[in-house]
């Protein structure tokens, strides 16, 4: 069990949280006990590369794994549980204290409904309120996220909006039941460049306003420096460092992030470093140790034998057999 | 929209027209002629009996003489029954075709739809597997194994509908609607199932279910339409194809539908009944596949604005 301090006030508390695939052969572990706080109006990011499980952790807590995933752990929300929920239980926290902007936003949106009916439905649900007030509210909020001529564009069909409007369609969506949380799964990356940074600045702006915590997930470290508060780097579905976003831009100590930040252009407010640049690829097959150590420039034998403990100095977390040692001294 | 289905209209009259000018001649151009055959025929006869059916004048005044006709729906007189024409012979057989078509379409999207659904809700479930065995017997085994089976076990043993034939109002439809569903039952329920396994796997079903609104409204709301869209594709030609008769039915169960004849027409080369009972499908096919495309441009937005 990794030794984490329970913050009494967190909004969401995630420990050990397990995903498991089942596929016909074998099992694959997407998520490998993940530990981690959510505080009341920050934002939490979760980097990785491709694979490593920071959507999984996300469609966990919302219960929306494929239908061969299972979880295990526990992701305390309002005091429950929502890995125990039942479905009933969880339709009553997701889409309303709690909500998710997909990755994709070209296919997230149905595309025989009109934009306003998709965005009223929650709030006709959750609210109880007749469809004409739903679709007001509806339109007030495209208008909140920028959407030329809402009340127009709220009768339109999803296939008549760029993929910029609509993720912010999606972020309107999200953010319509004012929840307490907003689970962003990469919400930039299927953007062009030009308009990654004003959705993320959109996010950001409403979530401040709104008082919502966010996790933000991607692999975009220029999107880490710019949006988040602190940082959760994960690999191979483990949490290998956790700090705030200061801390581990200015004083990284986990070979893994190392490599990320050394890997990511120096350019201030670059938007375009991307993971993924340190030799080798994340290996499926995973022994007892540690997972980055296949890939480590710096691991010792220990790596590759025994999986490091998340070791806690202050608010830096770490798990590495080298670096920890001295990090919890 | 209107645009659209003036469109559609447009495409249906030109392939119709072309049907039937290509029906026309390649029915003319075939070799022999209804009355070459059969009995010897004297020579003034002949030429009698070809001057009544105007097969003396040059084609394409035969042709214009058609299309005259039908504009004002004569198809002319059948070569083989003396004292019937064309429009006649559909007429007392179409009725039957249609009514027991239409109700094979009706109860075989019902049960198909139903069954698809279930199975692809429950996957490898009982029902699932039920499901399966139906499609499998539906689309393997032929009409007339099952048709005069049902026809032992339901007509003659239980004794609840007549074997065949139409006295007995209702009843008498019963099994013949059956027997012609079950091959649509299978397929429809077969097509159903997966294309909602791959509905169930869009991204779009997964934001519904994240807003949290009950599987029943995510279904319902989100899941069906995309379901069933390639289910309506196939349903416009299958309508088309299934009430305008089938002559196993008809000869397993004696029912006086249109079927038969134009199978009796074909192997009779009565020109005018093979050319009204293929024009008759040809403007059916072209009808329902205009009313399909209808249906599914009112369900999807983006088919709407024309290919
Ligand atoms: N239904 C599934 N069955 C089996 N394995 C799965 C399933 N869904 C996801 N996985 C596996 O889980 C692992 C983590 O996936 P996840 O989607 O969380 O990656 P990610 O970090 O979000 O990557 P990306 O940046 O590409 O989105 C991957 O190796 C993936 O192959
Ligand atoms: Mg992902």
């Amino acid at each position: 069990m990794p030794s984490t301090p329970m913050t009494a006030d967190a909004l969401l508390s995630v420990r050990d949280l397990r995903v498991t695939f089942r596929l016909p052969q074998a099992e694959i572990r997407a998520v490998d006990g993940v530990s981690f706080d959510l505080n009341r109006g920050e934002v939490l990011g979760i980097v990785g590369e491709s694979g490593s499980g920071k959507s999984q952790i996300l469609f966990a807590l919302m219960g929306l794994l494929a239908g061969n995933g299972r979880t295990a752990g526990e992701a305390m929300f309002g005091g429950r549980n929502l890995l125990a929920l039942s479905p009933r239980e969880l339709d009553r926290v997701r889409g309303s204290e709690m909500s998710i902007v997909f990755q994709d936003p070209m296919t997230a949106l149905n595309p025989y409904k009109r934009v306003g009916d998709q965005l009223a439905e929650g709030l006709i649900v959750h609210r109880g309120l007749s469809r004409d007030a739903a679709w007001k509210e509806a339109v007030a909020m495209l208008d909140r996220v920028r959407i030329p001529d809402p009340v127009a564009r709220a009768k339109a069909y999803p296939h008549q909006f760029s993929g910029g409007m609509r993720q912010r369609v999606m972020i309107a969506m999200a953010l319509l039941m004012k929840p307490a949380i907003l689970l962003a799964d990469e919400p930039t990356t299927a953007l062009d460049v030009t308009i990654q940074a004003q959705v993320l600045d959109l996010i950001a702006e409403l979530a401040r306003e709104t008082g919502t915590a966010v996790i933000l997930v991607t692999h975009d470290l220029g999107v880490v420096a710019r949006a988040c508060d602190r940082v959760l780097v994960l690999y191979g579905g483990q949490v290998m460092e956790e700090a705030a976003i200061d801390t581990l831009f200015d004083r990284p100590r986990h070979p893994y992030t190392q490599g990320l930040l050394e890997a990511m252009p120096r350019l201030e407010g670059e938007e375009t470093a991307r993971l993924g640049t340190i030799p080798g690829t994340p290996s499926a097959r995973r022994g007892p140790g540690c997972p980055f150590a296949p890939r480590c420039d710096r691991s010792i034998a220990i790596c590759s034998q025994e999986a490091p403990m998340l070791l806690t100095n202050g608010s830096h977390r770490i798990a590495c057999h080298v670096e920890g040692a001295d990090a919890a001294a | 929209m209107l645009r659209f289905i003036g469109k559609r209209l447009w495409d249906g009259g030109l392939t119709l027209a072309a049907l039937i000018t290509l029906t026309f001649f390649v029915m003319r151009l075939a070799p022999g002629g209804p009355f070459s055959k059969s009995r010897k025929i004297s020579p003034e006869v002949l030429a009698n009996i070809q001057k009544t059916y105007h097969l003396d004048e040059p084609v394409w005044m035969q042709f214009v003489r058609y299309v005259k006709g039908l504009l004002t729906f004569d198809l002319g007189p059948s070569t083989r029954f003396r004292d019937y024409d064309v429009g006649g012979i559909i007429a007392s057989g179409l009725p039957w075709s249609v009514t027991i078509g239409i109700w094979a379409i009706i109860v075989a999207s019902l049960v198909g739809i139903a069954l698809g659904v279930a199975g692809a809700m429950r996957r490898n479930s009982p029902t699932d597997y039920a499901a399966g065995i139906v499609g499998i017997v539906g689309v393997a085994v032929p009409i007339f194994v099952i048709g005069p089976l049902m026809q032992v076990i339901f007509a003659l043993r239980l004794g609840w509908v007549p074997v065949g034939g139409i006295e007995g109002g209702w009843r008498a439809l019963v099994l013949p609607i059956l027997v012609l569903a079950l091959p649509n039952i299978a397929y429809i329920s077969r097509l159903t199932r997966s294309s909602m396994i791959e509905t169930l796997r869009e991204n779009y079903v997964r934001t519904a279910r994240a807003k949290g609104i009950g599987e029943r409204r995510v279904v319902w709301g989100h899941v069906l339409k995309g379901t069933l869209l390639p289910v309506i594709a196939y349903l416009g030609p299958a309508t088309a194809a299934i009430i305008t008769g089938s002559i196993l039915i008809e000869t397993i169960f004696a029912l006086p539908g249109i079927g038969r004849h134009f199978v009796d027409a074909a192997l009779n080369r009565d020109y005018p009944l093979v050319m009204g009972i293929t024009l008759l499908y040809g403007a059916l096919l072209i009808l329902l596949n205009i009313v399909t495309d209808l249906i599914r441009a009112w369900i999807d937005p983006r088919l709407r604005n024309g290919r």
